[in-house]
């Protein structure tokens, strides 16, 4: 619940002032509506009352009916523009929400960004966000109007009818629900907790099966897998009936609790007017009002069906990493890279896998990492490009320690191609475009010098489409887009972790040719697990 | 666009009667009680009132009724919810788990939407549009009856009042369904992007795109947010359009009952005048004349978007692609030698291979450019599709649909890119199989860094297998093919990634398999891996 409070902070101060004017006509459109049907009871009485009497001559008609006219139409315009308010302030809220959260997780640790499944963080993106726009519009914004409507009302009726149907009114209302209201939470957020956690697990393994289908197949795990996914969904259904239930039984006891407070204030209105303490006009009155306060009662209960995922989607929301400030810039002091004494741990034990290791680069220059899978290439790579901790030695890049370089700074100075890069769905031209902004020719002298741009003639030019995750690609040939887009950072150094993976010899060393001629002056190093690769480097440095 | 009643909503159509029938019921106690109030508010201006207390549990007694009934409605409509929902996201999966190719429709992101929230889409159409249309099809007409028993000009007011609105509504919901067809196609988008940045977010920083990236991520979701208010504000619109109009009848009721009853009108009445009974009475009930079209047309969304979800699924339904040979569920082995063939096989994307023939036990390496059909000749041999024109022999008969479950259990099978379940390293490796897990850790080189690993085999995998470098994850699907001692093996690259070292252990790996009596053949670019084999056939250039 303290999540939710958070969230409903975050989403006030980005749109304070549209929530603030929606939440004030969502109290006008309540008030109007009570004070609609509540004058429009007590205008027939009278007026019945009047003809009885023969007065109906003397009645005033006009000004109730006028103002009931006005009641009507206002009604409907002040909830129109309630609606619109409402509902644009939290869309726009939530997008400035969804977009704190992409850039916290762009800025969390590595470890961190590599342990975040797909599916887990496309469900914390768009689900629990989507489900958070509940928070103001189903939330928080009808349990104040209606609260504040009760008050009004009460005073009200208090004033016009009698202190008797006032207290009554206000008493039931607000007891009775908050009672009902306190159960039915009680029961329901447990339960749409782990109705969420079996609507992940379905969605987890259905992801699985879809993206695993093959290597499920051919082991015979697939109709396994498919028994997995349907299992989650039978105790998803199993506890969402449970859920809907409690949901009915909160439904139906606010139902009841219209009824009984309505009928009470009929009863109550009659017993007065029979004692002659007031007109029966005015017993109409405080009946028509009680019936329209009941209508406030009714968004209660969506808010309380919804309460358990807002709250769910929430805590996980406000759980996940902030962004950070953009660092102040930096430039470089000096040139060259400089390593001294390092010593890298491999994760989460106290394992070396590089220990007091003492080397230096300059500009122009190829440095080739060679030794056995495991020797700690590429947790080097890392480590140089920042991503790494560094258990003991110190890096220096262009005179400067590694941990002074602000994040942009570094990032625009030394590029890294890591052993799998990830291809998004888009044309080439967008893939390479995700390096930066550059012309097309650029771009195609970048695709030479990969040794790409024959296939993507072949294949209609910069606008070919590629799909998710670099599907209609061969492993080659989207290593080879991985490359030119490392390329077209133009940095100072380049960490290439086996940049030829895939390709055939005749290929890799063009690539590896074009490599250098279009970095003429980057320090270049390269964990090599060919010899071709090494072929051209000014040193070789053996990790084992 | 899907006709109403829908075929895939036919699962739930006896319990949507019955909550249709039960919801009328619940909204036709509402003149019984608008009766009550009549006659006791009514009555104390004649002086024939009830006893306060019978009045109050008169109308309280029957206001319970109604949300009891109400209540039973719901229960009946979120059980035809259910057995929809249920049977929607069954055939769903049998589609998926049939297919050989993924659906053109969108990636695994896409499909999990619309297996997900998507189809919960379709709850608020079948639990609030069916019963509000048949409150609609019953509620006006019963109470247009009682107006018009009481008076003609109370029942005339709303019988020209009444039909305006679905002539309205159905207006606003043609524009509706266009909207929210263009707001689901966008949602389902904007997902799969999602996931496309995210699974990329370590590329994303090390480019430092991420400011560029998220800047395209707010267009989009800018883009996302204008579509959800065009239909929003269509929706917001009708209904505030109805809202005037059922204002502006109960308004001339009002008026019309007001004048009566003070006797300046003398009109519109079965002779005797107004009784102040009946004139508190056609109050009561003139709102509720309007309130079931109000709710039909508020629900006049939740159909519109269900309309974009069932034609959804229907195109995904109705999506023709190769499907997988067999089930892909344990079967037993096939009998006969572990021998495979392509004969004149064109492969599922057209591209014609030539003809290979590979005898048991032999060594042989597919090599050619990249692009040149290796992964497609291993995927035909694998029986995980079937060739266009052509045919697969493996174990001395042709590969069908009957034997292919049989043949795959025969395999082991190295794929170029592994996606690893979201499970722990063991349930990765072992996939449900009996082995001799530590010799197939030996042989595939892998059973130091297993050792090294925070938690062993219990260390949970990534979708990309997030802790293994590119040569760990590589070898464990070595390991994972080995496993269960397969007559054949199919490997696609199993050496790229890996140091000279490493290659070379692998490669022994994979020999050793042989040396045991499998066959063995690999798609490959490294030399020194196809030196290794009996003998080498090029797939040819690239195209």
């Amino acid at each position: 619940m303290r999540a939710l409070w958070v969230i409903f902070r975050t989403i006030l101060r980005d749109q304070r002032v549209a929530l603030l004017r929606g939440g004030a006509l969502g109290l006008i459109v309540v008030l109007m509506g009570v004070a609609l049907l509540g004058l429009s009871g007590w205008f027939i009485t009278a007026a019945a009352a009047a003809g009885l009497a023969g007065a109906g001559a003397v009645f005033d008609v006009f000004r109730p009916s006028a103002l009931v006219r006005f009641l009507a139409l206002g009604r409907a315009a002040a909830r129109y523009g309630e609606r619109m308010l409402t509902h644009d302030a939290t869309l726009r809220a939530l997008q400035t929400l969804r977009g704190q959260v992409l850039a916290g997780m762009l800025a969390a640790p590595l470890a961190q960004m590599s342990r975040l499944r797909g599916a887990q963080a496309l469900n914390r993106l768009t689900a629990d966000i989507d489900a958070l726009d509940g928070v103001p519009l189903r939330l928080v914004l009808p349990v104040l109007a209606g609260v504040a409507a009760q008050i009004v009302a009460f005073a009200a009726l208090w004033w016009l009818v009698a202190p008797e149907v006032a207290l009554w009114v206000l008493a039931g209302s607000l007891l009775g629900s908050a009672l009902i209201l306190t159960l039915a939470a009680r029961r329901m957020l447990p339960l749409s907790r782990r109705v969420e956690a079996a609507a992940q697990a379905f969605r987890a393994r259905l992801i699985d099966l879809i993206g695993a289908r093959r290597d499920l197949t051919v082991y015979g795990r697939l109709v396994a897998q498919v028994g997995a996914v349907q299992g989650a969904e039978v105790r998803r259904l199993a506890l969402r009936r449970d859920l809907d239930r409690a949901d009915r039984r909160a439904g139906a006891a606010l139902g009841v609790l219209g009824a009984v407070v309505t009928a009470g204030a009929l009863g109550i209105g009659m017993a007065l007017a029979q004692a002659g303490r007031i007109e029966p006009a005015f017993a109409a009155l405080g009946f028509f009002a009680a019936l329209a306060l009941g209508e406030t009662l009714a968004p209660l209960r969506r808010a309380v069906s919804d309460l358990g995922r807002m709250a769910d989607a929430a805590r996980r929301v406000t759980a996940a990493p902030g962004a950070t400030p953009p660092p102040t810039p930096l430039g470089p002091v000096g040139q060259g890279l400089r390593v001294e004494g390092l010593t890298l741990l491999r994760p989460g034990t106290d394992a070396a896998v590089v220990s007091a290791l003492t080397f230096a680069a300059q500009p122009g220059q190829t440095l080739a990492l060679v030794g056995p899978s495991g020797a700690g290439k590429s947790t080097l790579l890392l480590a140089l490009a920042g991503l790494h901790p560094v258990a003991a030695g110190q890096i220096t890049l262009a005179g400067r320690a590694l941990s002074d370089w602000p994040e942009a700074a570094l990032r625009d100075h030394l590029a890294l191609l890591p052993q799998r890069s990830a291809l998004m769905a888009g044309t080439v031209a967008e893939a390479l475009h995700l390096a930066g902004p550059a012309d097309d020719a650029t771009l195609w002298s970048v695709l030479e010098a990969v040794q790409l741009a024959d296939l993507v003639r072949t294949r209609g030019g910069l606008p070919a489409r590629i799909g998710p995750r670099g599907e209609g690609l061969s492993g080659g040939e989207a290593r080879r887009l991985a490359l030119a887009r490392v390329i077209l950072r133009r940095p100072q150094v380049l960490l290439l972790d086996e940049p030829t993976e895939g390709l055939d010899d005749s290929t890799a060393r063009a690539v590896m040719a074009g490599l250098r001629r279009m970095l003429p002056q980057a320090i270049l190093i390269v964990a090599a697990h060919r010899p071709l690769e090494t072929e051209g480097a000014d040193a070789v440095l053996t990790l084992n | 666009m899907p006709r109403f009643p829908h075929s895939l909503l036919a699962p739930g159509q006896r319990l949507w009667r019955r909550a249709a029938g039960l919801s009328v019921l619940a909204a036709l106690l509402w003149p019984l009680m608008a009766a009550v109030v009549a006659w006791a508010l009514g009555g104390l201006l004649t002086g024939a009132a009830p006893s306060p207390l019978l009045a109050a549990l008169g109308f309280g007694g029957l206001g319970v009724l109604r949300a009891l009934a109400n209540a039973l409605a719901e229960g009946q409509a979120q059980a035809a919810a259910d057995a929809i929902l249920t049977q929607a996201r069954a055939n769903l999966l049998a589609t998926e788990a049939r297919r050989a190719e993924d659906s053109r429709l969108g990636g695994a992101g896409s499909i999990a939407a619309l297996a997900g929230e998507k189809l919960e889409l379709l709850v608020p159409y079948i639990t609030r549009y069916a019963p509000a249309r048949a409150r609609v099809s019953v509620l006006p007409l019963v109470i247009l009856i009682l107006a018009f028993w009481h008076s003609w000009a109370v029942g005339l007011i709303l019988l020209v009042s009444g039909p305006l609105i679905p002539v309205f509504m159905a207006l606003v919901g043609l524009a509706a369904k266009e909207a929210s067809a263009r707001q689901l196609a966008e949602i389902g988008t904007l997902n799969d992007l999602l996931v496309d940045r995210l699974s990329a977010l370590v590329d994303i920083r090390l480019l430092g795109a991420g400011a560029r990236v998220l800047a395209g991520f707010q267009d989009q979701a800018t883009h996302l947010r204008r579509r959800t208010m065009a239909v929003l504000g269509v929706a917001f619109l009708s209904s505030t359009v109805l809202e005037l109009f059922a204002a502006i009848g109960v308004a001339m009721v009002a008026v019309f009952v007001g004048f009566s009853l003070l006797g300046a009108l003398e009109f519109g009445t079965w002779g005797r005048p107004l009784s102040p009974q009946a004139g508190i009475f056609l109050l009561l009930l003139a709102p509720e004349f309007f309130q079931p079209l109000r709710d039909l047309s508020a629900a006049w969304h939740d159909k519109a978007v269900a309309d974009a979800v069932l034609d959804e699924l229907t195109a995904h339904a109705a999506e023709s692609g190769a499907a997988l040979p067999g089930t892909g569920g344990p079967a037993p082995r096939l009998p006969g030698p572990a021998s495979v063939a392509l004969l004149g096989c064109v492969t599922p994307s057209g591209r014609v291979l030539p003809d290979i023939a590979i005898a048991p036990g032999e060594r042989v390496a597919l090599v050619g450019a990249s692009g040149a059909g290796k992964t497609s000749a291993l995927r035909l041999m694998a029986g995980l599709s079937l060739p266009q024109t052509g045919q697969v022999r493996v174990a001395g008969q042709p590969l069908t649909a009957q034997t292919a479950d049989g043949w795959r259990a025969r395999l082991g099978w190295m794929p170029q890119a592994p996606h690893f379940l979201a499970g722990s390293l063991r349930q990765n490796l072992t996939l449900g199989r009996e082995g001799d897990l530590p010799a197939a850790l030996r042989s595939a080189a892998v059973d130091t860094v297993v050792a090294g690993m925070p938690r062993g085999l219990a260390t949970r995998l990534g979708e990309t297998g997030a802790g293994l470098s590119g040569g760990e994850a590589r070898r464990i699907t070595l390991a994972r093919a080995v496993l269960a001692a397969p007559d054949l093996i199919l490997a696609d690259e199993p050496t790229a990634d890996l140091d000279a070292a490493t290659a070379r252990s692998v490669t022994k790996g994979l020999l050793a398999q042989a040396a045991r009596g499998a066959t063995l053949v690999v798609a490959t670019h490294d030399p020194a891996l196809a030196a290794r084999m009996d003998r080498i056939i090029d797939l040819g250039g690239a195209r």
